[in-house]
């Protein structure tokens, strides 16, 4: 313990020298400048600006990349609570229910709902990355293909709390997405599957393309030849602030969805992508009015926004302790660090205690930094919808077809964007919901591929997931929330199609 | 709501049929694919497999009695929709061959100008702010190559 | 507005031949066809900053990744013959046509699309175990991989990707059966050794020797015609008998291949002294990836020879199902 001080001292001496705190506040500055743009989320954000990085020494370098990564996704969220834009996957539940918001109205307490979450979020997780890196890391590493694919599962069960809709709707759009995810070339076997020779899909779909297409775009499509134009919105100074009552139903879903997102986010891989999505269906299950959902919940915000952010520091527990390149955003810091002559390797908090504990320190910094930069441009952020929509929404197809290109340099991309922006369009106005679209869309390739990579390690015996105990466990909590979903709609008898969502709920 | 009796043609069953049709589409294409078995599944598998619960969620959207009529479906906002389409197509043919600044340039002027019908001056102000301000932010501060049309721009 | 566009095109016909003789006149583009933070981001970029100051014009470098790097170089095989659309490639260049072969479809590129300018690193890949496993050598991993066939499983950076290959080449000459278990990509593929989740890997040296330096990894062998300098402890598969058992991990420039003599030459003389910039050399020995720089007549040489030897590997692996 008095060990872990001393080096946090070390940490803020380091993080707090001038010239590595300029870089840190550079860094979420430039962060959330990216993080507006649509379509360019955190990953795209320290990818394009890595270069900037390179005359520097590693630990501004890595300060800064850790505030652009940051700042990114505090800026994902503002456009997607104001836009209904996400900047990456992850903030495509903060859609749902933070556009509600705004079209209620109350724009301002939902970004500053998501700015406290996810400083919390950030707070505490960066407390727990600092006390139990080495240990959880260990573990984190013992996800292999069996754990991810029970892990990918219990991702699946979140469908049912994933919309307000009926449920085989629901369940037709996840499949849809499920459907859409197999496209590309089969990891396992070099086939490739519905690509018609267009090479750009060898890779499959891309999420941020389909996200912002199905959510940004498809809402432009439906919002800008209304009869009625939207109205210009002038928010009176105490409408910006939360009222006690959203702070006292956000406190909770933050607490819950920082735990979650954090213990998602060490599991290496892409999974913490997920954990937005969960946090968002345990809020659901567990709200007092679950009816609230999709129309404007403000936990709705807060849990998917500290999951996010939690997941995003959780995501640095295997590089710091083991270094071990634990998913995509990891990687990059990781070949950055390489290029100014850190190798990360098991060894690194050892070897290099002023950079590791710098950089924690300095997530601590980044965090602060960009609660009391956006808190303040909470206002600023809001009156952009003073904008009239005929200037605003032109720009905004502008900067989705930009943003979306820039993170692959592909048109395709971009074609992406706008036939799934069609179709949203056509969906939307036959009643169903998009998020399952992209949590299948995001489970697909994934669910697939570990389920394969595990039968590939048995020899094709299924029993490796009842041998390997995580992965016996998770499926066991699979099985009992599936009877606990299924139980009273047998008992209920006569009514059962009520609950299961065959006949539509009233209201 | 449950629909107006005699009335068959709902959002749901259009919806649904369609799925539906998606789904024979993708087992057929399917059919090209080495199916694999239980224990060792090929790359046909997974994609078979999603197909039929497709279809098979695609009809039991089709059965539900749910859903508005689609003739009560009101669009009057198709016509804006099939502008901004168009633009955004444009955009997507137009970028790699006349260059980032010149296609949102258009795009603006197009949508602002022509579509929303404001005033040239405004319209020219906000094209001209948005494309070339764009390309500078990106270029310039950060870096990031944008693509550029004849004559460099 | 005839006379105009007439007039434009005369000028662009004037203005053609003026520019190739004064190439480089604006910036030039490096493609690479891979996500950020991979092998050819990380040589393309320092090489990027040495060369553009030898050219006197901003070099920026493009990621285009996909379908394994095809999209990218495809890109770079289609574009205008210019000399400001270059290619930062892998070895991957090699085995992508051969698959597709492998599978009878139409190419994206072909390999003669392409002109080399230099071949700037050649890593040659290394074989890793747990530093816990039982196996101390190659010889121990042999036999043991003899007695039961099929049971050592081995992580891939994807299927025909290039760490797959190099262990099939090995796998072939040895006479051994393991079990592939592809992940997506050379991470997910060490952190699945890490995680005992596979047996073995083989893996550029790059991203493991600190994980062996740390007494985590256990090196068997290299795939190099010489031992590896940051690990001169551990035998070449042709030490052992082997014969050829040779892979590297190479990063090259290419350029397309009917880009004029003048800006081949330019980039060529470039990219000879850009290798010996010191700033260059730190940022290579720094990623553990020394320069192994041969010139556009040697380069085109030995990728032949690459080329060939991994065109029979990945025949040898024929298709997975």
């Amino acid at each position: 313990m008095i060990e872990t001080l001393q080096n946090l001292a070390l940490g803020f001496s380091v993080a707090l020298a001038p010239n590595v705190l300029f870089y840190a506040v550079l860094g979420c500055v430039v962060g959330t400048l990216v993080g507006v743009l649509p379509g360019l989320g955190p990953l795209a954000g320290i990818s394009l600006l890595l270069p900037l990085t390179f005359g520097l020494n590693p630990t501004t370098a890595i300060v800064l990349l850790a505030g652009i990564y940051y700042g990114a996704m505090y800026g994902g969220s503002t456009t997607s609570i104001l836009m209904r834009i996400p900047g990456e996957a992850a903030s495509v539940m903060t859609c749902v229910d933070g556009y509600a918001m705004t079209q209620k109205g109350r724009a301002g307490p939902a970004l500053a709902i998501a700015a406290l979450g996810s400083f919390v979020a950030g707070t505490l997780s960066v407390v727990a990355l600092m006390l139990l890196a080495p240990p959880l890391a260990t573990f984190a590493l013992r996800f292999g293909p069996p754990e991810y694919t029970a892990l990918l599962l219990l991702g699946l069960i979140v469908l049912a709390y994933m919309s307000s809709g009926s449920m085989p709707k629901t369940l037709a759009m996840a499949t849809l997405g499920l459907v859409l995810g197999t496209i590309g070339i089969d990891a396992m076997s070099g086939f490739l599957r519905f690509t018609h020779g267009v090479t750009e899909l060898g890779d499959g779909i891309g999420i941020v393309p389909v996200a912002v297409g199905l959510f940004g775009l498809s809402e432009i499509l439906l919002t800008a030849g209304k009869d009625t134009p939207p109205q210009v919105y002038k928010p009176k100074l105490h409408e910006l602030v939360p009222t006690g009552e959203d702070v006292r139903r956000s406190a909770a879903p933050t607490l819950r969805g920082s735990l979650l997102g954090f213990l998602i986010g060490i599991i290496p891989g892409s999974a913490h992508i997920i954990s937005s999505f969960v946090s968002y269906g345990v809020e659901k299950r567990l709200a007092k009015r679950p009816e609230e959902f999709g129309h404007g919940a403000i936990e709705g915000v807060a849990g998917p926004e500290s999951a996010n952010n939690a997941a995003a520091s959780g995501a640095f527990v295997p590089m710091l302790a083991l270094g071990v390149p634990s998913g995509p955003i990891p990687a990059v810091m990781m070949a950055a660090l390489m290029i100014h002559g850190v190798s990360p390797g098991p060894l690194l908090m050892e070897q290099q205690p002023a950079l590791v504990w710098g950089f924690i320190a300095s997530m601590y910094v980044g965090n602060l930094v960009l609660l009391i930069l956006n808190l303040p441009m909470v206002g600023l952020f809001v009156n952009l919808l003073r904008v009239p929509y005929a200037y605003l929404y032109p720009c905004i197809v502008v900067f989705c077809v930009i943003g979306v290109y820039a993170v692959n340099s592909s048109v395709v991309d971009v074609w992406i964007m706008i036939v799934t922006g069609a179709v949203g369009y056509f969906l939307r106005k036959l009643d169903f919901d998009m998020a399952p679209v992209v949590l299948g869309l995001i489970l697909s390739p994934m669910l697939e591929l570990s389920l394969r990579q595990s039968l590939a390690m048995s020899a094709g015996r299924y029993d490796i997931f009842l041998q390997r105990p995580i992965a016996a466990i998770m499926l066991a909590i699979v099985v009992v929330l599936l009877a606990l979903s299924v139980w009273p709609a047998l008992k209920g008898g006569g009514d059962w199609r009520t609950r299961v969502g065959l006949d539509e709920k009233p209201g | 709501m449950p629909p107006a009796a005699g009335v068959w043609w709902t959002g749901d069953r259009v919806a649904g049929l369609i799925l539906v049709a998606i789904a024979a589409i993708v087992v057929v294409e399917t059919m090209a694919l080495p199916l694999g078995t239980l224990s060792r599944p090929g790359p046909g598998y997974a994609p078979l497999i999603c197909a039929v619960v497709l279809a098979a969620l695609g009809i039991l959207v089709t059965l539900r009695r749910g859903g508005a009529p689609v003739a009560n479906l009101r669009w009057g906002e198709a016509r804006h929709a099939l502008l901004i389409f168009g633009a955004g197509a444009f955009a997507a043919l137009a970028l790699e061959r006349i260059g980032f600044r010149l296609t949102t340039l258009a795009i603006l002027v197009f949508l602002i100008g022509v579509v929303e019908r404001k005033p040239p001056l405004p319209v020219a102000a906000v094209a001209v702010a948005i494309s070339f301000g764009g390309y500078y932010l990106f270029w310039n501060v950060l870096r990031v190559p944008l693509p550029t049309g004849p004559f460099g721009i | 507005m005839l006379r105009t566009l007439s007039a434009l095109a005369l000028l662009g016909l004037v203005a053609a031949p003026a520019a190739a003789q004064t190439y480089p006149d604006r910036p030039i583009t490096f493609v690479a066809p891979f996500p950020p933070g991979g092998v050819a981001d990380q040589v393309g970029r320092p090489l990027g900053s040495a060369m553009e100051k030898l050219l006197k014009q901003p070099i920026v470098l493009r990621n285009q990744p996909g379908a394994g790097g095809a999209v990218g170089m495809a890109a770079v095989a289609q574009s205008r013959p210019d000399g400001y659309t270059l290619l930062v490639a892998l070895s991957s260049i090699s085995i992508i046509p051969e698959a597709d072969k492998l599978f009878a479809r139409q190419p994206a590129y072909t390999m003669d699309q392409l002109a080399p300018i230099a071949l700037i690193s050649a890593d040659p890949t290394v074989m890793v175990v747990k530093a816990d496993s039982p196996w101390k050598t190659v010889k121990d991993f042999v036999e043991d991989a003899k007695k039961r066939p099929g049971q050592i499983a081995y992580a891939s950076s994807g299927v025909y990707g290039t760490l797959h290959v190099a262990m099939e080449m090995f796998a072939v000459a040895a006479d051994i059966k393991l079990r592939h278990v592809p992940f997506s990509g050379g991470g997910p593929a060490v952190t699945a050794l890490l995680g005992n989740n596979v047996q073995a890997l083989a893996s550029g040296p790059g991203p493991v020797l600190a994980q062996i330096k740390a007494g985590t990894l256990r090196p068997l062998a290299g795939w190099g015609d010489k031992r590896i300098p940051a690990l001169p402890d551990v035998p070449t598969f042709k030490e052992l008998g082997y014969k050829d058992v040779e892979f590297y991990i190479w990063a090259g420039l290419f350029a397309p291949k009917a880009t004029p003599a003048p800006a081949i030459n330019a980039l060529r003389e470039a990219a000879k002294k850009a290798v010996d910039d010191p700033e260059f050399k730190t940022t290579m020995g720094n990623l553990g990836s020394p320069i192994s720089y041969l010139d556009a007549p040697e380069f085109q040489k030995f990728w032949d020879t690459d080329a060939a030897r991994l065109a029979v590997a990945v025949k040898k692996i024929g298709k997975v199902e």
